[in-house]
């Protein structure tokens, strides 16, 4: 008996990306998740550009995460020219993603995953019965991008970001209020990480490892270690741990740790890092009788609702301590160099790599998104987890399998390096 | 348009492109509801699992072509809509994808896998390179504003219309310090405004997302930005990154050598 799972264009995900499956006589012979998303080849489009131009141009990846990918350019640029920013530039550049974390996170919690939970094909349709929680999310959207309108200059692609520095601060006005608006809105933040707690998942254990970043105190920012199960790497070393790489008869790219798929996200995040959750995201999830670290990778949306607690207390934590004044951007003289970034953004590690030369023209680009490291374990997991659901119909099958996705919070527009491809469907 | 008594049959799609568009129309918050109230949302594949397939009354579409697929996926939604609206930079003017037709090939196809050079992808362009497009939403990302008011109009039956004189209108009138006597590349003088300005009162230059503005008189925009000693080159590829397929075909900008990797 053959069944077969074709979604040729899987919904409520950012970007385009098509599911192949292929099941003959209870045995996963084939599963494949690929983007469908056209090549943009950012790294190309780099060369011969200007050092300070690098983070506008790599910021049109992802509209979601555009500016953690600012930030990340931003630092990896920094890196490359030897420029120290500021403790003040360091905690505006922490809530400006910070802002973008809790907008992702609201948005894809509610739009994007809640309805498969609730047995609705949209948000849209939820809203006669789930209004408020819609209201909720739309709450804490608003907030994020406020945030990031102040900080950033606009809710993405944000401008006020610069190497070395901000173009423009905000008032103490602006960010009193928006801490006010912070402390308000943490009960929309509370009762989605309690709605997450209680939606059932599968029993299920990915049969890959994590990778976070890993820094005392913080939950996976913007430095620190990289940190998996059993190992911890610096940094500088990533090019001997990860390796890109694609299969001999697919185009699609991918990133693995030591020749192995491994998953970087919240889940991620939190399994390294969940001591340093704020006391009341940490007494939810103790609540919640889930434990730590865990490789049930459906767990992911749990996680962000649980990180949406602790980053609305951490904002207001920032917004406290913060007293914004006007500082030049750092002064530096171009030279030749070599810079590496990484920063956790919305859905896991993002790195950006530039080399330039002394007249400051890059000269090589490269970029790793979350959703290019993940798609190996995407892929992992569903044929780990294929075999536990074929007693169900094709159509439940399918569901299934989506739901599993849709925890990764994937966005195929982040894979930078993604050809399209006909597939054989024999 | 629609009938009275009848809402507008509306879809939001996305070809090759970043989500940041559509995300510019979720993102109004506070008054999404009541906007989706007004229409009948048909299809949205970023938030909605199912699509139906009917006649459209309107289609916003963002992204860009450079794919057989996204060519396919255009043409088809193109015959099944009375309006199509290009919605943002990508659908518009290419956006940065379409930097790409300007760029030497050397310094992409590396990155195209062995095996599959031969599968080569079409050259980025904007969607009125294949079909009509009735409505143009300018910006990357689009102005929020904006999008929503475009919606309504377009709800009621009025033709929405662009705003054309450049951004140094809005700049102007936004009290900011000029980033050009800055020493600063900005393309305001020569873009579409109606962003309210948004880069450069955040104190970054404009980069051209919207598109040149209508009359945007060229040799003495590259004119000032020479003598100001800046790079041509540099001038050039500012130029060509967000809208260089609008450029007058006839330009003459540089006369710097290209980068040699």
């Amino acid at each position: 008996m053959m069944k077969k799972v074709n979604v040729d264009h899987l919904t409520k995900i950012e970007g385009h990306a098509t599911l192949h499956v292929k099941i003959k006589n209870g045995v996963v012979e084939d599963c494949r998740l690929t983007s469908i998303e056209g090549s943009r080849y950012f790294e190309g489009m780099l060369k011969g550009r200007r050092w300070d131009e690098a983070f506008e141009i790599t910021s049109r990846i992802c509209g979601i995460c555009s500016t953690g990918h600012i930030v990340t350019s931003i630092q990896a640029m920094e890196d490359a020219l030897g420029v120290k920013p500021s403790p003040q530039t360091l905690m505006l550049r922490e809530l400006l993603t910070i802002a973008e974390r809790i907008r992702s996170h609201a948005t894809h919690l509610y739009f994007l995953a809640l309805p498969d939970h609730l047995g609705y094909e949209s948000a849209i349709a939820m809203i006669p019965k789930y209004k408020k929680q819609v209201v909720s999310a739309l709450t804490l959207m608003r907030l994020g991008n406020d945030m990031m309108v102040l900080l950033g200059g606009r809710e993405m692609h944000a401008v006020q970001a610069a190497v070395g520095g901000f173009r423009k601060f905000p008032s103490q006005d602006a960010i009193d209020d928006v801490r006010k608006r912070l402390e308000k809105a943490k009960a929309d933040a509370v009762a989605t990480a309690k709605l997450f707690a209680k939606l059932p998942v599968p029993d299920f254990e990915s049969p890959c490892d994590w990778l976070s970043l890993y820094k005392k105190g913080e939950i996976g920012m913007h430095y620190g270690d990289l940190k998996g199960s059993d190992h911890t790497f610096k940094r500088k070393d990533f090019a001997k741990w990860l390796k890109e790489t694609h299969e001999s008869d697919s185009t699609a790219n991918f990133v693995v740790k030591k020749g192995k798929a491994y998953f970087t996200n919240a889940l991620a995040r939190l399994n390294n890092c969940h001591k340093f959750l704020s006391p009341d995201a940490k007494k939810i999830l103790k609540a919640s009788k889930v434990k730590l670290p865990s490789k049930n990778t459906f767990l992911d949306n749990f996680a962000q609702a649980i990180e949406l607690v602790h980053y609305v207390d951490e904002s207001i934590r920032l917004c406290k301590k913060l007293k914004p004044k006007k500082e030049k951007i750092k002064d530096f003289k171009i030279k030749a160099g070599h810079g590496i970034g990484v920063i956790e953004v919305p859905r896991g590690l993002c790195w950006h790599e530039y080399k330039i030369n002394k007249n400051g023209e890059i000269t090589f680009g490269n970029v790793m998104t979350p959703t290019c490291q993940n798609l190996r374990a995407m892929n992992e997991d569903i044929k780990a987890y294929l075999p536990q659901i074929l007693k169900y119909s094709e159509s439940r099958i399918q569901l299934e399998i989506e739901k599993l996705i849709r925890a990764y919070d994937p966005c195929f527009s982040c894979s930078t390096h993604f050809l399209k491809i006909k597939w054989d469907k024999t | 348009m629609a009938k009275k008594d009848k809402k507008p049959v509306v879809g939001f799609y996305g070809l090759t492109g970043c989500a940041g568009c559509l995300l510019s129309f979720i993102f109004n918050e506070n008054e999404i509801v009541s906007l989706l109230g007004m229409v009948d949302l048909a299809a949205f594949p970023f938030i909605k699992g199912k699509q139906g397939d009917k006649e459209f009354d309107i289609i916003f579409l963002e992204g860009v072509v450079c794919s057989n697929d996204d060519l396919d996926m255009l043409k088809k939604l193109r015959a099944k809509t009375k309006i199509l609206v290009s919605l943002g930079a990508c659908a518009s003017t290419g956006c940065i994808p379409a930097y790409r037709n300007f760029i030497d090939e050397a310094k992409y196809l590396p990155l195209m896998y062995e095996k599959v050079h031969r599968i080569k992808d079409k050259d980025p362009k904007p969607i009125d390179a294949y079909v009509h497009v009735d409505f143009t939403i300018p910006g990357c990302p689009p102005n929020r504003e904006e999008v929503k008011s475009f919606i309504k109009q377009l709800i009621l039956g009025k033709t929405p219309r662009l705003y054309n004189d450049p951004v140094c209108v809005e700049c102007k009138l936004n009290g900011n310090h000029c980033l050009l006597d800055e020493g600063k590349i900005c393309l305001g003088p020569i873009t579409r405004g109606g962003c309210d300005s948004v880069c450069t009162n955040g104190r970054f230059e404009c980069w051209g997302c919207r598109g040149p503005c209508p009359d945007a008189n060229y040799e003495a925009f590259i004119a000032l930005i020479k003598d100001k000693g800046h790079n041509s080159r540099t001038l050039k590829e500012r130029m060509q990154s967000f809208a260089g397929l609008k450029l007058p075909d006839e330009l003459q900008i540089e006369d710097a050598p290209d980068y040699v990797g």
